[in-house]
């Protein structure tokens, strides 16, 4: 039994987010692992210890603002679950709050809860396009829109290298970061789907954890490969 | 002088532009506007003016209330479908009037984009201001929706009168000490009207302000629907050549905005039973002894509101959903995760997916159970899709905007250029 908690889903949900619990769910199902999928939202009470895999992934500024409160009160609880190995992903607004701070354009501080070694600052020119990265699990494609640069801290790991568009910034080439089994990226569109490869990375780590193999029935994934190399194609 | 010359270039561009084959234009409006930049307001006078804005549904509504004035002898001038923005507005104006500028139009209805209405209706103090609703649109061209409805509240405040969506709180927070007429629906249309505030954090059910104008039922009937509205506890059964309980909602909203400016429902309501689609809004086309029909789709509302019809037809289609990325569609395509498209699985449709991201779509229908094949050709595609369906049949496309221009060639060569200036 695998439990995937949706984090923030009517908040964080701006860039068909929801396509990374039905991908993790699916993928699941496909192969007769048994799953449930927890909302938890703002104010809601949740052990994050008994979780196997948490998705998070971007909002409006408003939606930003309010989770970025409620991830302070759980900030504790969810350094403990990442020390723990409970897989996380984080996309776009979430990631950016995973870090140490967000500044925004106008110089307001939203402090982040610290996962990552990472630091945002807002403002400038918008980010946007396509985006093709290198990672461990290969060649990832997503769609990134955002103005925050995001800056790793000198030892922290990346998900992975931009091949075309931007990641963190401008200027790095970096693109994510990831902390035992926790990540963050811009990658979204949703990014499961597209990068099933990188849906049964997660899959493998909350099983793992488990103490199983992580060893998966391989699935046919034509129409997910086919699906990546038509975005990989667009501007 | 200046309103002199920038009409008469703007008259020579339009006519120019009609004369290498681009049809109804922005640019005439685009250059004249650089020449007078009052050119709006000086050619409309003291004319009624109507402005109607909102996510989805502006086109159609802006035709219903065209088709009514017209039909009660109002001399109306309005933009060209999709022309939505300042320069749209500004060439349907130079259209309309003389050399010298002067309008030979009683009132003027003009559809605007979200974005355009904040900078227009300050200018134009419109008589009335409606407003569909606010849903999450194309984000990397319009950004995020509460600046689309700060931009909507501020042209609310030049108004003389608002026409408001009762049943959809962002609309409903527009309001102001403006006198405002309610359009909405009964709690048990309200549920198909499928809406998207979970994605936007709302989950308050707060009580919807009382309507004027209630949509009480809407029934399938032939390619449209029998809506029933209750106004002023009176109600009319109208049968529109449209389907989709939205469009229920745009039909009161159209009767609503004539009533204030002197045409009662009851002399509405004909025009609006005779209207036939908006481009692409239901339309239905000939095509190898086929019947095509369009329903066009910009956002999550719209895609959901086109699964709402899907769902409510029993019997079998073959049914294309055609997605494109340009610009004018939306670059990213992420939203087609956050429809409702495993609704589909269960009825007994046969699904293609087509246009340039027609491998995205298929992605999206296999997460949601349903298996089909991915069509990036559109000859192909519309091939297909006929292939199936015996001759006099009813096949659907539900494209995006320039999917659906794309289809457009195939299916009407010569028909899409009066739409591709935008």
């Amino acid at each position: 039994m695998i439990t995937v908690v949706h984090l923030y889903p009517r908040e964080m949900n701006i860039y068909g987010d929801t396509g990374n619990v039905i991908a993790l769910r699916r993928r699941l199902e496909w192969r007769g692992i048994p799953v449930r999928v927890d909302a938890v939202g703002v104010g809601d009470e949740y052990d994050l210890l008994g979780a196997d895999i948490v998705v998070a992934g971007g909002g409006e500024d408003l939606s930003q603002m309010r989770v970025a409160d409620d991830l302070q009160a759980r900030a504790g609880a969810v350094r403990d679950a990442v020390e723990a190995g409970v897989v996380f992903l984080t996309v776009c607004g979430t990631y950016q709050l995973f870090g140490h701070r967000f500044v925004t354009a106008d110089g307001e501080v939203i402090p982040g809860i610290g996962v990552f070694d990472a630091e945002t600052i807002g403002g400038g020119t918008r980010m946007i396009g396509n985006i093709v990265i290198d990672s461990p699990v290969g060649t990832m494609v997503g769609f990134e829109n955002h103005s925050g640069r995001t800056m790793l801290g000198s030892g922290q790991a990346a998900l992975g290298t931009v091949v075309r568009g931007f990641g963190n910034n401008d200027t790095t080439g970096e693109e994510g970061a990831v902390v035992v089994n926790a990540f963050g990226t811009y990658l979204h569109g949703s990014v499961l789907p597209k990068n099933p490869l990188f849906a049964d990375d997660l899959i493998s780590r909350a099983l793992r954890r488990q103490g199983e193999s992580g060893e998966l029935q391989p699935l046919d994934d034509s129409v997910e490969r086919a699906a990546a190399e038509s975005a990989a194609s667009r501007p | 002088m200046r309103l002199f010359a920038a009409a008469a270039l703007g008259r020579l561009t339009s006519a120019l532009t009609r004369l290498i084959g681009r049809g109804g234009s922005a640019l005439p409006g685009l250059i004249a506007e650089k020449l007078d930049p009052h050119l709006v307001e000086k050619i409309l006078g003291d004319t009624p003016v109507v402005l109607i804005t909102g996510t989805n549904g502006k086109t159609t509504t802006t035709k219903m209330i065209v088709s009514a004035l017209e039909a009660n002898d109002r001399k109306v001038v309005t933009n060209p479908t999709g022309s939505n923005l300042e320069r749209g507005v500004a060439s349907a104006l130079l259209d309309a009037s003389s050399l010298k500028g002067k309008l030979d139009a009683d009132v003027a209805v003009f559809e605007v984009d979200e974005a355009a209405v904040r900078s227009l209706s300050p200018r134009l103090n419109p008589r009335v201001l409606a407003v569909t609703n606010l849903a999450r649109d194309q984000l990397d061209r319009y950004g995020e929706l509460q600046t689309t409805a700060g931009h909507v509240a501020t042209a609310a405040t030049h108004a003389g009168r608002l026409v408001l969506n009762a049943d959809d709180p962002l609309v409903a927070s527009v309001a102001n000490t403006t006198p405002v007429s309610w359009f909405g629906g009964t709690p048990s249309i309200r549920e198909r009207m499928p809406d998207d505030r979970s994605l936007y954090g709302d989950t308050t059910e707060a009580q919807p302000p009382e309507a004027d104008a209630l949509v009480v039922d809407s029934q399938i009937d032939g390619d449209g629907q029998i809506a029933t509205i209750r106004i002023d506890g009176t109600e009319h059964r109208i049968r529109l050549q449209i389907p989709g309980v939205y469009n229920a909602y745009n039909a009161a909203t159209a009767v609503l905005v004539t009533r204030l400016l002197g045409v009662s429902a009851a002399d509405a309501i004909p025009a609006l039973e005779a209207m036939e689609p908006a481009f692409g809004r239901g339309q239905v086309l000939e095509h190898m002894g086929r019947r095509v029909k369009l329903l066009l789709v910009k956002n999550p509302a719209s895609l959901n509101h086109a699964i709402e019809i899907l769902k409510g037809i029993t019997e079998h289609h073959r049914v294309l959903i055609a997605i494109n990325d340009e610009h004018a569609d939306g670059r990213d395509v992420s939203w087609l995760w956050d429809t409702h498209i495993e609704d589909l699985a269960a009825t007994s449709h046969q699904y293609l997916a087509g246009g340039v991201r027609a491998a995205d779509m298929a992605l999206r229908f296999k997460y949601a159970g349903i298996d089909a094949p991915a069509l990036p050709d559109f000859a192909d595609a519309l091939d297909l899709l006929v292939d199936g369906a015996p001759p006099g049949a009813t096949v659907y496309i539900v494209p995006t905007y320039t999917a659906m221009l794309r289809l457009l060639e195939i299916l009407t060569p010569g028909a899409s250029r009066t739409e591709v200036w935008k």
